[in-house]
């Protein structure tokens, strides 16, 4: 009997399907950061803003706005996004539900209580005095403070199901000290703390950008160099365990790893909604694998795109007003993930 | 080396269990290419004991040897290479091919980064073919039936090229296509490629036809261990389910429920073969059962025996005792509630007529089959005996 199928032939053609994906997502993600660079409230002529790209030493007002405010912001919301999906497709993978994002283990819950107690107390308002990243600080330590709690008590716990529900709890327990702030606070206060809490990507230092390309960055090369275990972890732990991998160790890496990357984004744009949640599936759905050495690079390169879209949305739909982008993201977002979701289902039932 | 020869897998004074023991002191050997059946009542230790030798659980006291090497010694990528398995989890995946998720069971063979070399792909490729599902290749895993997927997931398991697979109740979803075709495969294996293969199974018809060894376990024991043909006698698979009721028959491998004789009791004339039916549809109905007179090889002496029936059965063909057998059948038909006539006596036309004749005297109703062995008949029959003993 004649052989049906080569493994090789067919490894082959779904990898020249991939690669074409991933052409055309970086080139769209490029498209839309260029076009973030261009668009703006003041309209510049584009030859003059290529012009100010291409001459950093220049400088005159063109150069600050580019410089300072376009260059940061469109690197940040870019990066930002990639962290995010990155950071929701580890966990998506960890605990193997696809409702689960970066914020499920109480992250961002931390960074806001931390930065409420900077925005609404009379303490934390004397600090701001003292330095203008007192915000970021604060949402860093709110963070990375739940993420090591997290962390050392899934040393301890068996089943993935106990950790998700730790995650919420923790969550509930930040959001309720932060709910008692919030009722004290005096009211002009509490809109800038609420527009905080849906992130946005503005205002960016280029010291931040720094830490979040060198951070990040970090990040992304060591997840993707495990995405062999992670793949493992397709099946759950036990299959994990059956093919040779660490899970105890690994389980806290994933765990690690995810919580660095949203908690780095998250002190620094405040919690962007949506997009470590649904990017995931917009780009398993693209790619048309769950395989994560596809997929990590996948994600990011998608969380990038979707995320410079947002943005690009927030600051000129209703231009000179800015909208948080946690708005845009959700609202445009969830429509487009429920048609990926009803066509795959439509296509194979 | 083993101067016993050989063996896969052997468990000495071996006690499983979480915090509490569940299983204390196995002790048996495994030799290697063979099918063992795990088999014991929910709660027993299957499970224990298959996570235990996979290492995913520590033993409470004993040793475990796999291939003359002591388990905990084994590197864990040297034991994913040695020992695969199949959990009773579905192992569903969203958006991942077939082809995709067999190649994940290549990661302790693959690079650093799981990067599939042809030799990995000829792997993927023969374990597809070794259970059937080449054609499956393309699909995504979440839209596989239940049987094709679990085909899937053996071939994940021989992706690994292992030498012992363990399963835990691999074809508790399956229907009887699938569920047979499951096990031939798994029996090919061990034939082919020498493959031992060690299943929790949940059903013992199936694990006297398709393993060569069994074993049971039993409050916190380890009852039996051997051939199924040897170990699997009708008392055992009684005590090992707690299961009165039940009548394992090994020739036929089957297993019947003794009925509780609580709507009555039958006698049935049989032989030829031809009474076989009739005995279930009346075990099933609640009949206490007393059949003869037929060879005690025949196909319905088995039957009614595994149906707990009393038999008048003889075992010289030349010379049967009739008249002996006929005058305790006419003190048993005393004790029942009807007669049934599903064969002619083979022909012992004397018996025959005696027996109607006491029935009659005893007022006694009597049914029979259709003149091809039909059962409407004794349907309908029962149905009215019912009823007129209702009114």
């Amino acid at each position: 009997m004649e052989a049906v199928f080569n493994a090789r032939l067919v490894t082959q053609t779904l990898a020249k399907r991939r690669n074409l994906v991933f052409l055309g997502l970086g080139l769209l993600t490029l498209a839309l950061m260029v076009t973030n660079l261009v668009v703006g409230s003041l309209p510049y002529p584009i030859e003059r803003i290529f012009y100010t790209l291409l001459h950093p030493q220049e400088s005159g007002d063109l150069a600050t706005i580019v410089w300072k405010i376009r260059v940061p912001r469109t690197l940040a919301a870019a990066l930002g996004g990639a962290y995010l999906a990155a950071s929701g497709l580890l966990l998506q993978v960890y605990f193997r539900n696809p409702i689960v994002g970066p914020y499920i283990l109480g992250i961002s819950s931390g960074a806001t209580l931390l930065v409420s107690i900077i925005m609404l107390t009379p303490f934390g308002f004397r600090l701001t005095h003292a330095t203008p990243f007192v915000t970021t600080i604060a949402g860093c330590l709110g963070a990375y403070a739940v993420m090591a709690l997290v962390v050392a008590i899934a040393a301890k716990v068996q089943r993935g199901a106990t950790l998700l529900i730790l995650g919420l709890m923790m969550g509930y327990l930040c959001s309720s000290v932060t709910s008692v702030l919030t009722a004290l606070a005096e009211k002009e206060k509490i809109k800038g703390f609420v527009l905080w809490g849906m992130g946005s990507f503005s205002g960016f230092k280029q010291v931040e950008i720094g830490i979040l390309i060198v951070f990040g960055g970090g990040l992304l090369i060591a997840v993707y160099l495990l995405s062999k275990p992670l793949n493992a972890f397709l099946l759950g732990e036990d299959y994990a365990a059956s093919l040779g991998v660490n899970i105890r160790r690994f389980r806290i890496f994933i765990l690690m790893a995810a919580s660095a990357l949203a908690g780095l984004v998250t002190s620094m744009a405040g919690p962007v909604a949506f997009i470590g949640l649904a990017v995931p599936h917009m780009a398993r759905l693209s790619f048309g694998t769950s395989d994560n050495r596809i997929l990590i690079p996948g994600v990011c390169l998608t969380g990038a795109a979707v995320t410079s879209l947002c943005d690009l949305i927030a600051r000129m739909w209703l231009n000179p007003v800015e909208l948080p982008i946690s708005a845009i993201t959700a609202f445009f977002g969830a429509p487009i993930v429920i048609g990926l979701l009803l066509k795959r289902g439509a296509r194979f039932s | 080396m083993n101067p016993f020869g050989p063996t896969a897998l052997t468990l000495e004074n071996l006690t499983i269990g979480y915090r509490s023991p569940v299983v204390t002191d196995i002790n048996l050997t495994v030799p290697p290419g063979v099918f063992v059946s795990l088999l014991g009542a929910n709660g027993s230790g299957k499970t224990t004991l298959l996570r235990t030798i996979s290492r995913r659980l520590k033993p409470l006291a004993g040793r475990i040897t796999l291939f003359d090497q002591p388990l905990k010694t084994f590197k864990a990528l040297d034991l994913a290479k040695t020992l695969s398995v199949v959990l009773t989890d579905k192992a569903e995946v969203p958006m991942l091919r077939v082809l995709e998720f067999v190649a994940l069971g290549r990661h302790p063979h693959s690079d650093f980064l799981g990067r599939l070399t042809d030799k990995d792909l000829l792997a993927v490729e023969e374990s597809l073919f070794a259970v059937k599902a080449d054609k499956l290749a393309n699909r995504f895993v979440d839209e596989l039936s239940d049987g094709e997927r679990q085909k899937v997931v053996l071939a994940r398991a021989l992706a690994q090229n292992p030498r012992i697979t363990l399963l835990d109740e691999p074809t508790a979803h399956l229907d009887l296509k699938h569920r047979l075709e499951f096990l031939a495969i798994l029996r090919n294996l061990c034939r082919q490629i020498g493959l031992t293969v060690i299943a929790a199974a949940h059903d013992v018809e199936s694990a006297a036809r398709f393993s060569d060894l069994v074993m049971t376990l039993k409050d916190g024991r380890l009852q039996d261990f051997g051939r199924p043909e040897e170990v699997l006698k009708p008392e055992a698979i009684r005590t090992l389910y707690d299961c009165p009721e039940a009548n394992f028959d090994s020739a036929l491998g089957g297993l019947e429920m003794t009925p509780d004789g609580r709507a009555g009791r039958a006698f049935v004339l049989g032989g030829q073969d031809s009474a076989a039916l009739a005995y279930r549809l009346l075990a099933k109905q609640g009949y206490a059962l007393a059949t003869g007179f037929f060879l005690a090889t025949d196909l319905d002496a088995h039957v009614a025996r595994s149906l707990g029936a009393k038999v008048f059965s003889f075992k010289n063909a030349d010379n049967p005792p009739l008249a002996d057998l006929l005058a305790e059948s006419l003190v048993e038909l005393g004790q029942c509630d009807f007669l049934v006539i599903a064969g002619d006596m083979g022909g012992f036309s004397e018996g025959l007529t005696k027996l109607k004749a006491e029935a009659k005297k005893l007022n006694i109703p009597i049914l029979s089959l259709g003149p091809n062995g039909e059962l409407t008949p004794l349907i309908e029959g029962l149905a009215l005996y019912r009823s007129s003993r209702a009114a």
